[in-house]
């Protein structure tokens, strides 16, 4: 009961919220500030944010309904959401010192500074270890130099984690992460990328130059950036995948709705047995992803290992996400090809589901190596 | 005492005569159905200086009418309305009573109903009797997607509210004669608890569009905030009232009262137009009970147009413009 | 010290018609399958409740009388704010009519919170839509009371209310206690909050009533206790032959208006014939 109605409630919102201009945004590439404030007294920025730090602390599997919801109508809304939440937030839920949290948590559970994850370079992404933004200690904190490239919120960021390199003596080189600040001095933001889909989110480089970092805002060990950035993405994959479903099954339901309207022959495109295949391979995959997303989203629940049910959820969804949008358009025709209607904003949001937050090969690579090593 | 000749009793509610005339409406439903019953028509009458009304009423079909003319029945009151209706029909026991579906109407027969511990029908499109002499009152549901035929078959009086519109009077005949009964105003009422402050009659733009005979609805079909208020000069043209879809609202081009459907208002014009909706059944819930629906559309296959009288396959937007040109013109003229 | 205000609001549990597994053609509506929602009524007269909880403070208990399921509307109005959650349920009360449930309801009041304040509802539910349990609770809980009422504010225990009624805007005054049945017309209900969500299954429960809970014969409660009995179910939604105008706006609009000038200027009170055309 539960359940249904976080799925209530939410849909009740996008709806009534961000379905009138979810159209217009993805045009415009324009960040609904408006909107976002009303979502930040409805708890939709500290989800998992436990509640002394003034989250809501929901479920994973509320959370990755939430996920789905936002993004079934606007899924740029549902990015910002999801990845302010996981990859931005949970870092520092995880890793954090009890004074990190403390400081940091609460600003952002309440929406009035939205996270980003910058751990992708023109040299690195897939490959944590790759970084070459570096990190140099000094005597009050450290100084950070380096171009972080398409974060995501990053025209929006007031946190933002930045996976940096730095080497002490003659040691090997290890990657930290640091809460940098947007009013720190030396960082800045890049111009607003012109992307493909998910145009409302303000996706960007950021730039550190020479920028100086308190001590305090150092998450975890010295050299525990991997560890984070994997734990991170681990979560991360849910939001993803649930954000995928949610785009599946927009498309879904714009492709049952108009496979009634639209007659062809002097009868609903519907009663077409083609379209009936169709329609009933995108239901049967759709709820396929979902039993695979809310399996995992139990698992972290329990407190049991995830990553890899995390993986195949996010591997699986987004090529369903994909499959399902295309075959929208199909059923739409050429209609499905206007930008009057829904389908063709769901087909370009669907593709980047498959390449951010680990691409569906580092994804295979994950699930791979653990089915691999349990079969020794 | 009163010999056992069955009466349909009809509530004068007078108190909007010129926007409502639900009141001889019923009068003249009750005629025909006082023929199947071999009954008389009653009227019942409460206010100060009515004898306007009760005239009225015996030329529109009443055989009698209970009168309670006194200074205090001045203004609706629902407390003491309620009491003398009360103790009316302690007296005299009617078979049936109708009440217009008014919003006092509908505040006042439901307490009558509870006291009598009878049953009531709400806002009923039908009246009859069957076979068995019972009235068969049929009330809708779900916006008028469902009609229910309700009866009561073991309590009197039998009770419904009827809409307004719903049956037509009869022509007026000041010839004819009834008996006029006065009855005085009972010392011993309770007092009365809610009590009316302040009443004005509002400006006659804010008509509520539940009750509006013409109501223009626009949805996104419109095209934007700026085509969308052309409505409103069309509106003007037709004394028409304003209703949007949800896109339409939720998109602030015209504020959320304005919201018909499911979660918003539920309307019953005589014509409604429906400019650029496609008809979704939230929407399309709470227009049921339209008389007559004329909808614009690019998109011949839109739920809205199959559900309307005359479909009209054209930009909503253009059609709204050319309206407004031809109606300055014929008006006019 | 001035005792907290007691608020009860009561809200339906209904259908919501997008889901309504139904067919047109017969009529007939499978209701237990669909989705329910709160009635938006109840949603109006609850966030009038939580408007006046933030202003003067207050404790809101919300009723329900439906089956088990029903306990959603419950948790959803803990969400927005309510503190006490009533369910009144019992097979016995299936099939219940205005005069059966107003009974039932008024009972709940006068059981779960006798020392009520203000009683608000919802004008009138959108599945039966008869607007007749709040005034049939007026009578049985001998309160005053007033329906339809679009704005409210309390000075002390009077209440002052504002309402449209048959095209007067009318200021009235009450003593509490009392009852209220709010329309939809002002303060939209405010959006569930999540965190509010997960609360509301956590650190709340919902007290359950059975007809015994309540000490009510069952003779007058559901179908037995309901004077009015529906015969005949059916749909009025049939496929319209209707005419389909194409071509030009301004020929659409001609012929319209030639064709239906009864119809459309007997509605709205104008006559648009012609005259050019037929002098």
């Amino acid at each position: 009961m539960k359940h249904k109605l976080v799925r209530k409630t939410v849909r009740d919102f996008s709806e009534a919220e961000l379905g009138p201009i979810a159209h217009e945004i993805d045009r415009d590439a324009r960040f609904p500030w408006q909107v976002i404030e009303k979502m930040r007294v409805l708890n939709y920025f500290g989800l998992q944010i436990p509640r002394k730090y003034g989250g809501a602390e929901v479920d994973s599997i509320s959370y990755a309904i939430t996920i789905e919801e936002l993004s079934k109508v606007c899924a740029s809304i549902g990015l910002c959401v999801t990845v302010h939440n996981s990859v931005g937030a949970q870092p520092i839920k995880s890793f954090g010192t009890e004074k990190q949290k403390e400081c940091f948590l609460p600003p952002m559970a309440s929406g009035e500074r939205i996270g980003a994850f910058c751990l992708t370079e023109a040299n690195a992404g897939s490959d944590a270890s790759g970084v070459e933004t570096n990190a140099v200690e000094v005597e009050d904190g450290y100084i950070i130099n380096g171009t972080k490239i398409f974060v995501t919120n990053g025209g929006i960021c007031g946190y933002a984690l930045i996976f940096a390199t730095m080497t002490t003596g003659a040691g090997k080189p290890f990657t930290n992460v640091f809460i940098v600040e947007k009013e720190m001095a030396g960082f800045s933001v890049g111009e607003i990328e012109d992307l493909c889909g998910m145009r409302a989110n303000p996706v960007s480089s950021l730039f550190l130059e020479d920028c100086k970092v308190p001590f305090d805002n150092c998450l975890g060990q010295p050299g525990s950036g991997i560890k984070i950035a994997l734990t991170a993405l681990d979560s991360g994959r849910i939001g993803i995948a649930a954000q995928a479903l949610g785009i599946a099954q927009g498309a879904f339901e714009a492709a049952i709705k108009y496979s009634k309207e639209r007659q062809q022959f002097k009868k609903p495109i519907s009663s077409f047995q083609t379209i009936q295949n169709y329609l009933a391979d995108m239901a049967t995959e759709i709820d396929a992803g979902r039993l695979l997303l809310y399996r995992a989203c139990a698992l972290k629940d329990e407190n049991k290992p995830f990553g890899t049910e995390a993986a195949m959820a996010k591997l699986y969804c987004s090529s369903v996400a994909n499959r399902t949008t295309n075959l929208a358009m199909q059923i739409h025709g050429g209609y499905g090809y206007s930008k009057e209607y829904d389908v063709e904003r769901y087909f370009r949001d669907a593709k980047v589901t498959e390449i951010y937050e680990g691409t569906s090969e580092v994804q295979r690579l994950v699930i791979s190596r653990a089915v691999l090593s349990q079969h020794t | 005492m009163k010999d056992s000749i069955k009466e349909i009793w009809v509530f004068g509610d007078y108190r909007n005569y010129f926007q409502n005339r639900v009141t001889l409406q019923l009068l003249s439903r009750a005629t025909e159905l006082a023929k199947m019953l071999q009954a008389k028509v009653c009227a019942v009458v409460f206010g100060d200086q009515v004898d306007e009304w009760v005239n009225e009423y015996i030329a529109h079909g009443a055989d009698r009418v209970l009168v309670i003319d006194h200074p205090d029945l001045k203004n609706y009151k629902i407390e003491t309305y309620v009491n003398l209706m009360i103790r009316l029909i302690g007296k005299q026991r009617p078979e049936i009573i109708l009440v217009g579906a008014t919003n006092f109407g509908r505040e006042f027969a439901p307490r009558i109903a509870k006291r009598l511990k009878t049953g009531l029908s709400a806002d009923c499109v039908d009246l009859d009797i069957n076979d068995e002499g019972l009235l068969v009152q049929t009330a809708p549901s779900f916006g008028g997607n469902i009609l229910a035929q309700i009866i009561t078959p073991e309590c009197k009086p039998q009770m419904a509210t009827v809409r307004p519109g719903t049956f037509q009077e009869i022509p007026h005949n000041y010839e004819r004669t009834g008996e006029i009964v006065r009855i005085p105003m009972p010392a011993d009422l309770p007092k009365e608890r809610v009590h009316l402050i302040f009443s004005e009659r509002s400006p006659q733009r804010s008509q509520r569009i539940e009750e509006a005979k013409v109501v223009i609805c626009g949805g996104r079909g419109m095209g934007s905030k700026k085509k969308f208020k052309k409505l409103t000069e069309l509106g003007e043209l037709m004394n028409a009232e304003i209703g949007a879809t949800r896109p339409v609202v939720y998109a602030n081009w015209i504020e959320a009262d304005a919201l018909i459907g499911q979660a918003g208002k539920h309307i019953k014009p005589k014509v409604l137009f429906a400019f650029g909706i496609s008809g979704a059944i939230q929407h399309t819930a709470a227009i049921n009970n339209a008389e007559f629906i004329i909808a614009v559309n690019k998109n011949p296959n839109a739920p809205m147009m199959a559900m309307a009288d005359i479909a009209i396959v054209a930009d909503a937007n253009q059609v709204c413009t050319a309206m407004i040109k031809e109606l300055k013109v014929r008006i006019r003229g | 010290m001035m005792k907290m205000l007691k608020l009860v609001t009561c809200i339906k549990q209904v259908p919501m018609v997008s889901e309504l597994p139904w067919d047109p053609r017969t009529g007939t509506l499978k209701r237990n399958l669909a989705d329910g929602m709160i009635n938006p009524a109840c949603r109006y007269a609850l966030e009038a409740a939580l408007i006046l909880k933030n202003t003067y403070g207050a404790e809101i208990t919300a009723i329900t009388m439906g089956s088990d399921i029903a306990e959603e509307v419950l948790r959803e109005a803990f969400a927005m704010g309510a503190d006490r959650g009533i369910l009144v349920s019992d097979p016995k009360m299936a099939g219940a009519d205005t005069l059966a449930t107003s009974l039932v309801l008024s009972r709940a009041v006068q059981t779960a919170c006798a020392d009520f304040d203000l009683i608000l509802c919802g004008c009138h539910t959108s599945d039966s839509e008869t607007a007749q349990v709040g005034p049939q609770m007026i009578e049985e809980l001998d309160i005053p009371g007033v329906t339809y009422v679009d704005r409210l504010e309390l000075d002390g225990r009077l209440l002052r209310l504002q309402r449209l009624s048959d095209n007067f805007i009318e200021t009235l005054e009450m003593e509490l206690p009392g009852l209220v049945t709010i329309t939809t017309q002002r303060q939209a209900p405010r959006y569930v909050p999540l965190a509010g969500l997960q609360d509301a299954f956590t650190d709340k429960d919902i007290s359950r009533l059975s007809l015994e809970d309540l000490d009510l014969d069952p003779e007058l409660t559901g179908a037995k206790g309901s004077p009015t009995k529906i015969i005949n179910v059916f749909s009025p939604t049939a496929e319209k032959d209707n005419i389909i105008m194409k071509g030009s706006a301004r020929k659409i609009v001609q012929q319209l208006f030639d064709q239906f000038d009864d119809k459309i200027g007997g509605a709205i009170g104008k006559d648009i014939k012609d005259y050019q055309e037929s002098q």
